[in-house]
Formats: structure tokens, sequence, C-alpha cells
């Protein structure tokens, strides 16, 4: 009974006193904008087909299947195709500055409005990897994801020094920021916009009041403990999320593995071959038939395939065989994103799995990130943030 | 990951210092020295309720999420039989999920999706078109490209997909998708019509497509050298009715 309570006690403490996997929650972060990025920077050319209100899949098309579904996208607000440019480019905007981890909160939650409104505007559209990009646009804004490499720990640090000094710090950029992403809240709220299902709407509200709080208490608060308490809820949340993301990939794994055991061509080991011969799916027919022509290596892989996807939640729990099935998939991804022409499907799955990758691996990453960019040659004379460790240090924004 | 990191220190007590400690408020130095250190110890009881009440809501959170997204995800059960539509409440529509990916069998079959169109001439003269191969042209675009366009690769096929879920044997819409499904069919095949410039020469480039016809060839992909089985290369049909191409859009009123 003692030893219950005092593992309890531990796990508590644990997931109060600090946001837990700084380095892989920034990865993720950096992973999925990333891959958003590249994703609309890809179809810019295509994006009035793909997304806009005179494309195939039309405004009015759209807008009966949302009125049934009660999706949220901001596209339904208007048909004109201004709109519809500001849309995109905010979009393609608010990934950037969440992969620099700039504003960091406020982005992820602006980076959540343009993949849900895009990718529910044309549902038709996507495909797996939309699909994974959608869930953890959500599960992002829970997350305190830009601990370490952002420009929000840097600017933290900062102010840490000069607070150090006894100075005080003013920041204009925040409070103009919430101002006018609450001017619009307020707007687009009273304009009777905000139809359809409540969810998201109602997580814009939560997070806007609670930056105004945030920063209240930061302000005002006459003593430490209401500070401290947002702190520690900021990382309760920050807990839970990243357990919801961690499941999400396990439960992505093995829904993929247990359904593909039900298959006659994943029992017969010759399922790989299809898809590589599928007009949609074969970008490199030579390639694909290299790699297809031996049947005892199809069944090699297809084999593995369903072995390293049904098996990969099960060995969360052992650190080594963890890292080599986490090794084996990252590479599986990549040869996908080649092979049957997946690259962002392949980029978000990546991004899903670095969830999973060590500590100490990623602090390397780092290492040799922050090497080689300090090794470029520098334009406008900006000087390197001071401090070896610097971009390292907690961010002390919600 | 922390949780992991976990796994080979676990054993040596909650206390081990061993563990590469990521970077947490202590390791900063504290605005004014000699205070106490962030945490709910720091707090008083009133505060430490508030925490308690939100790692309550959050633990609920999370389970009831991770449940739901599970009961989603899985093969229809007993559970689901009875509380389908909790599940459903929770999930649709921004948590909606499909990972059946290449499961349980792959796509053993290539789907073409093939359309010919009438059309009226500027001398007022009614013709029709050969068959244009969309999903091969697709497939053309997608050759030696990294990075395929979702308007080659999920565009048509998912339209069609959307088509067939919604439509019986009969070619009969079900319900308001099967409306929107075949509206959205016929405008991607009069947008591929219009970038065609194969159709533009037939029709002088001065055409109106007046309506529109669509089939789907289906071919199975041929077994592999390897192995033994053998299947039939012939390839079947499925034609649509002619659809008639409302005015505005057959003037280009897309894009």
């Amino acid at each position: 009974m003692n030893r219950l309570s005092l593992a309890v006690s531990g796990a508590i403490a644990r997931v109060t006193e600090a946001a837990l996997g700084p380095y892989q929650t920034a990865v993720v972060r950096i992973g999925f904008s990333a891959t958003w990025l590249l994703f609309l920077l890809r179809e810019l050319p295509h994006r009035h087909e793909l997304y806009g209100p005179d494309g195939p899949w039309s405004f009015d098309l759209a807008q009966q299947l949302v009125g049934s579904n009660g999706s949220f996208t901001v596209l339904m607000w208007s048909d004109g195709r201004v709109w519809f440019e500001i849309v995109y480019a905010l979009a393609v905007l608010s990934s950037a500055l969440l992969m620099l981890g700039w504003r960091t909160r406020t982005m992820s939650v602006l980076f959540m409005v343009g993949v849900l409104s895009l990718q529910n505007r044309s549902v038709f559209m996507g495909d797996g990897g939309d699909n994974v990009l959608h869930l953890m646009s959500i599960y992002l804004v829970f997350t305190r994801c830009a601990q370490v490499w952002s420009l929000d720990a840097g600017r933290a640090a900062r102010e840490r020094a000069v607070r150090a000094r006894g100075e005080r710090v003013t920041d204009r950029t925040g409070p103009v920021l919430w101002g006018v992403l609450g001017l619009v809240l307020v707007a687009v709220t009273l304009a009777g916009r905000m139809q359809g299902d409540g969810l998201i709407p109602a997580l814009l509200w939560t997070v806007w009041v609670v930056l105004g709080v945030w920063w209240l208490v930061g302000r005002r608060a006459r003593t430490r403990e209401p500070r401290i308490m947002l702190d520690v809820v900021a990382n309760i949340v920050h807990n839970g999320a990243l357990l919801v993301i961690m499941a999400e990939a396990c439960l992505i794994y093995a829904t993929a593995g247990w359904y593909k055991i039900q298959g006659s061509r994943w029992q017969d080991g010759t399922a790989v071959y299809y898809p590589l011969h599928l007009e949609c799916f074969s970008p490199w027919p030579g390639l694909a038939d290299l790699l297809s022509a031996s049947g005892t290596m199809v069944m090699l892989v297809t084999y593995g395939t369903v072995l390293v996807q049904v098996a990969f939640p099960f060995t969360l729990f052992n650190r080594r065989v963890k890292n080599v099935l986490l090794a084996v998939m990252m590479t599986e991804h990549a040869v996908i994103a080649v092979v049957l022409g997946l690259p962002f499907f392949s980029l978000a799955m990546i991004a899903a799995d670095a969830v999973f990758l060590p500590t100490g691996f990623l602090r390397r990453l780092g290492d040799r990130a922050a090497r080689a960019r300090d090794r470029l040659p520098r334009r406008g004379g900006r000087a390197p943030v001071p401090g070896q460790r610097a971009h390292e240090s907690p961010e002390t924004t919600p | 990951m922390d949780a992991y990191d976990e796994g080979s220190n676990a054993r040596h007590g909650p206390d081990a210092p061993s563990r590469p400690t990521p970077p947490t408020r202590q390791d900063v130095p504290v605005d004014r020295p000699g205070e106490p250190r962030t945490g709910i110890a720091a707090l008083s009881l009133r505060y430490q309720v508030g925490v308690a009440l939100a790692l309550a809501v959050v633990a609920i959170g999370v389970c009831v999420h991770l449940g739901m997204t599970f009961l989603h995800v899985a093969p229809a059960n007993t559970v689901t039989r009875a509380h389908g539509d909790a599940v459903d409440d929770w999930i649709y529509p921004e948590f909606e999920q499909n990972w059946k990916l290449f499961a349980p069998n792959p796509l053993q079959q290539n789907i073409s999706i093939q359309v010919r169109a009438g059309v009226r001439g500027p001398d007022g003269m009614t013709s029709v078109t050969g068959w244009y191969d969309l999903s091969a042209e697709d497939g053309r675009a997608i050759d030696g490209n990294l990075l395929p366009s979702h308007t080659q690769q999920n565009e048509l096929r998912r339209a069609w997909d959307f088509y067939v879920a919604t439509h019986d044997g009969e070619n009969r819409p079900v319900g308001l998708r099967g409306a929107l499904s075949e509206s959205y069919l016929r405008r991607i095949m009069v947008l591929r019509l219009h970038d065609d410039d194969a159709v533009r020469a037939a029709t002088g480039g001065a055409g109106v497509i007046e309506r529109v016809q669509v089939r789907s060839r289906t071919s199975n992909v041929p077994p592999p050298e390897w192995s033994r089985e053998k299947v039939s290369m012939t390839p079947s049909y499925r034609e649509l009715p002619w659809w008639r191409v409302p005015q505005d859009e057959a003037e280009g009123g897309m894009r």
C-alpha cells in the first residue's frame, strides 16, 4: 500500500513539475508544420482546384456537406476569391511561424485553423497524411512545444537575462496579437459565423481567454502562487496531450497492422507487390519492378511490414527494441515517400514517429544543427544567441 | 521520450538523479534567490485543490478521448453496437480517422476513369468526342514525379470512390451525398475536358460542352511473374448515364 501511494505521488510529481518530452514535442511541432508548409507550397499552383470557391468541389457543394456534418472551416465564411487567398496565405504564414516557434501557442491555434479550414473545405482531396495532420494540429494546441528549438525559447532566455539585471521586460507584440485575434473572434461570433459543431469555436475561445489570464496573472498577481498554478496546469495539459499524441501514433500502427493480418494478400505474402503496380502509386515503374522482382523479397517485406506495425505499440516497454523498430519504420516511410509517390503522407508519419525518438539522439541532432547554423556565413550581422545552451531554456509563456 | 527514458532508470528508484533531466524551471536562475521552487509543493491548499481538479479533468479527458478513438477505429463490436452513437458524437466531425492503409487487402485493380463529351460547335452542329482516359493522364503526370499533387493522385480516385459509395448498382443516388457526388464528378470532368488540349483541338477551341458521360474501366493488376496465379485480363466497364452540363459550368465558370 505504501509503495502504491509512493508510486502515485511520484507520478503526480512528474506530470505536474515539468512539461515532459521538450525535445520530442519540439520535433513533432517542427515536423508537422514543415510538412503542411511544404504541402501548401507544392500545391500553390493547384490551390484553386483543391480548395478554391470555384474548384470542382465548389463552394455550394462544400456548403451543403459542411452544413450536414458541422465541421469547422473559415473558408465557408465567404465565397470570395480574396478571402480564399487570405486564408491560404495565413495558413502558409502560420505554419512557417509555428515551425520557427514564434509566439508558439498562438501560432499553433492559427495553424490548426488553417489545417482544418482547408481540409474540411474539400474533404475528398485528402489522404492518410492529411488525416494525421488534421488530428495532430488539434493536439499540438495543448502542448508546450516550444521549450527548445524555437524563437520563443530564445526570447524567454533573453528576458530572463534582462530580469536578472533587475530591469523590466515589456512585451508589446503579445498583447497586440492577442487584441487583434480577440477582435476577430468577437466579430466572427457576433456575426453568427461560428456555426456547426461547437468544439473548435470553444477551443478558440478557451485559448484566447487563458492567454489573457496568463498575461494578467504574470503582471498583476500579488503572490507567486497563481502563476505557479497556471504553470503546473499548463504542464498537466501538455503531458496529457503528449500522451494522446503517442497513443494516437500507436493506434495508427495497431489499426494498420491488425486489419492487414485479416487480408489474404498479406497472408500469402504478395500484398506489397500490388500498390507498386497501381497507376496512381507508381511514379517509378522500373524501380517498382526491380523491388518486386523476387517473390521471396516481396514476402519478407510484406510479413515484415505487418510484424513491425503490430509489434510497435508493445515494444514501447523496451527502449532498445523500440528504437530499432522506430528506425525501421522511419526508413520504410522514407522509401514509401519515393516509391509510392506519397511524400507528404510519409513526412507526416515520420513526424508522428518522431515523438518516440530518444532524448539523447534529439539533443545530438540539435547540437549538430546548431553547429551547422553557426558555420553559415552570417548576413545582416545578427549575433548568435548568447550562451551555448540558451536555446534549450524553457519558455515562460503558456 | 522521457516516458521511455524512465525504462532504463526506473529500477534505480524515483529519486535517481542519473536521468538527463529535460530543462525545467529548476535549472533556471530564479528571479530572487531563497524563494521556494516551483511545483505543487510551493502552493497553499487552495491552489493545490485547483491543481488536483485540473489533473482529474485532464486525466478523465485523455482516457475518454483515447477510449472513444479506440472504439472508432476498432471493428464493430459489442460495445459499439450498444454505444455507437456516443462514440460518433465524440469523434465526428473533427476526430474522424481511417487507418486501414492498404488493408485488409491492397487494391488489386487499376480503376481508370474515362469521359467523353457531347459538344456543340460554333456552327451549331453537335458531336460526340472519343473517350479520354483521365486516370491514365494522371498516371503519366505522376511518372518520375517526386512530388505528385493531390490533384493528380487523389482528386479523381476519391471522387469516384465517393460516387460508388453513394450510388446503388443502377446509378441511383442515395441521399444528399449521392447528389453531391454526382455534381462533383461532373464538375471534375468539365474542368479536365477544358484543360485537355485534345478536346480543344477536336472542338476547334470554340465548342461548348453540353453533356458528359463517365465510365470506369476496371482491370486486374497482372499477377507477379513469380506467382502461378491466373487472373482475367479482360477489363470490365461501368458506364454512367449522360449528364447535362449546366450552361455556366460549360462556359468555363470554373477557375
